[in-house]
């Protein structure tokens, strides 16, 4: 469906995007993932042919954007990061115009958008100004101009972003919606997003892709020795002495909180080694009784930060 | 075509709601009643150049408050990444964009043809001149808009397209001072330059096709600048 080859953009002075390579299936919805400047929205950029690239091609169901570009359009709906609105039109009146770029057929636009107004939620304002619309409702309308042309691939930039908890929520069970017909890449710097609605994430770091996977199983390979929080009760010294003692323990750090009789501890463990019963009779046999004890996997926000400040250490802005 | 002729309704459509575009309209208007009046007292005679004198000069400071909006407004909403990742090309947006500023030009100087009506009331007019002044007037202004537009693609700025384009038309209008300085050969080559100069012939009721030619080039030359000076934002 989407195919993105050795993509690069650069400008003087200014960091753009380095030799970005990947594809995208039919039918598959993917988290583009990435800190804010590292060149999501330029890849975006280039995909949706608002850029030339420097260097490389995007291929869209194999035409090649920069042969092909007004019929490669037509199947691409885009939703750039702030959602492209004419402020004096009404919502109906903005919407028959984007079809008529979209070259969607004159009489099958009363049609398309009483769809696309039914399935983002705005039926009923179409007569509103889309200055008077609240950040939540132009959003939607920006969705709306983006799937009003039925395309086959929706690029959407930061969909979620500046939007309320009760906005967000709606808005990613529309995209869910829209992944089951369309092929969607969708970035945002919220993690738990990616992992609520994506089924595969790219992580891109200072203009460079540095992972392409799914997201739990990001997770897992990542995962060097778990870590468990403890509650133990006893004495905060004699129990990080005694864990401390296990072969197989990296480091015991006392964590805040915890009651005076009781001590919060998090273990690092080595890798791929369970240690939990072991510490369970250490604790026993020391009398010290484990009030409570969790594994922690590593989250995608753990991940990502780990991708994203391993090589290299230092940043530069 | 569709898709010109919809971002052409568009852009009427943002004239009606862009306060700019009154102020425009309002100081077009007062200015030249205002001058015709006068004009017209002063020297107590039915001449057709009463009404299209000031026009010109009108078309100086309207040109940059109806064109500055076009396409800045654009850049800065970042509406342009709608347009430009639409299956529509430069050339289709510029034209669209374009053909709304004629039309105002149009509605200008319709409104304008009150003034020829009461010069009738006084005594009998040349509507054979008239006809030739108005189509000279109407493609010197079309021709400023397109300088208009293309000081628009320049800047997401719509303070800075407007001071740009006034400065660039300013400068046409001071070849033609220049060349009034000027004699002999070098004359000619400045007075060629001039759109001004073009109008001339017009104003005397003449329709040379040679200037209207020149008004055609003109237009297309700044509109190909915009297209240009727009696709390189895509390559920078």
């Amino acid at each position: 469906m989407l195919e993105v080859r050795n993509l690069s953009k650069r400008y003087p002075g200014k960091r753009g995007i380095e030799a970005v390579q990947f594809s995208v299936d039919r039918g598959e919805i993917v988290g583009f993932l990435g800190p804010n400047g590292a060149g999501k929205t330029t890849t975006m950029r280039l995909i949706t042919g608002y850029l030339s690239p420097t260097e490389g091609e995007v291929r869209v169901d194999g035409q090649l954007m920069t042969e092909h570009s007004a019929k490669t359009k037509k199947k691409i709906g885009y939703l750039p990061e702030s959602p492209p609105l004419y402020p004096e039109m009404t919502v109906e009146g903005y919407l028959r115009f984007v079809a008529d770029l979209r070259e969607v057929p004159v009489r099958e636009q009363k049609g398309r958008l009483a769809e696309v107004l039914e399935r983002t939620g705005i039926t009923g304002r179409e007569h509103q100004l889309i200055r008077r619309l609240s950040k939540g409702y132009k959003q939607r309308v920006g969705l709306a101009q983006a799937i009003l042309h039925h395309p086959d691939l929706l690029i959407l930039d930061e969909p979620t972003s500046g939007l309320d908890p009760k906005q967000i929520t709606e808005i990613r069970e529309l995209i869910r919606e829209l992944g089951e017909k369309h092929t969607v890449l969708l970035s945002t710097h919220i993690l738990p997003e990616v992992e609520m609605i994506c089924k595969r994430v790219l992580i891109i770091d200072r203009g460079r892709l540095v992972e392409d996977d799914r997201p739990e199983r990001l997770s897992r390979r990542l995962e060097q020795g778990f870590t468990l929080a403890l509650e133990v009760k006893g004495k905060p010294k004699a129990a990080e002495e005694i864990l401390a003692s296990i072969s197989g323990v990296k480091e015991v750090t006392r964590r805040e909180g915890g009651s005076e009789e009781s001590v919060k501890l998090l273990v690092t463990l080595e890798e791929e080694s369970d240690l939990r019963e072991q510490i369970f009779y250490a604790m026993a046999e020391a009398k010290m009784p484990i009030l409570e004890m969790q594994r922690q996997d590593l989250s995608l926000e753990d991940v990502f930060l780990k991708l994203t400040t391993a090589e290299g250490g230092q940043r530069d802005a | 075509m569709r898709k010109i002729w919809s971002l052409f309704r568009k852009e009427l459509q943002l004239y009606l709601f862009s306060p700019t575009s009154y102020v425009a309209f309002a100081f077009f208007f007062l200015v030249l009643g205002y001058l015709f009046s006068t004009a017209f007292l002063g020297i107590q005679r039915v001449e057709e150049r009463l009404v299209y004198n000031s026009m010109s000069l009108l078309f100086l400071f309207v040109t940059p408050m109806i064109t500055m909006r076009l396409l800045s407004e654009e850049l800065r909403q970042g509406t342009d990444e709608l347009l430009f990742t639409s299956p529509v090309n430069v050339l289709q947006v510029v034209a669209g964009k374009y053909l709304a500023s004629v039309t105002v030009v149009l509605f200008l100087l319709a409104v304008s043809l009150v003034y020829p009506l009461i010069l009738t009331m006084y005594g009998s007019v040349d509507w054979g001149k008239l006809s030739a002044a108005f189509l000279g007037v109407f493609l010197l202004a079309s021709a400023m808009m397109a300088v208009g537009i293309f000081a628009s693609s320049l800047s997401a700025s719509q303070m800075v397209a407007g001071i740009t384009s006034f400065a660039i038309l300013l400068a046409f209008w001071l070849i033609q001072t220049l060349s009034d300085a000027l004699y002999g050969g070098s004359r000619e080559l400045f007075q060629k330059f001039s759109p001004i100069f073009h109008l001339n012939d017009f104003e005397q009721g003449i329709v040379d096709m040679s200037h209207v030619l020149y008004y055609f080039v003109f237009v297309f030359l700044f509109l190909g600048l915009s297209v240009q000076s727009l696709e390189k934002r895509r390559w920078r």
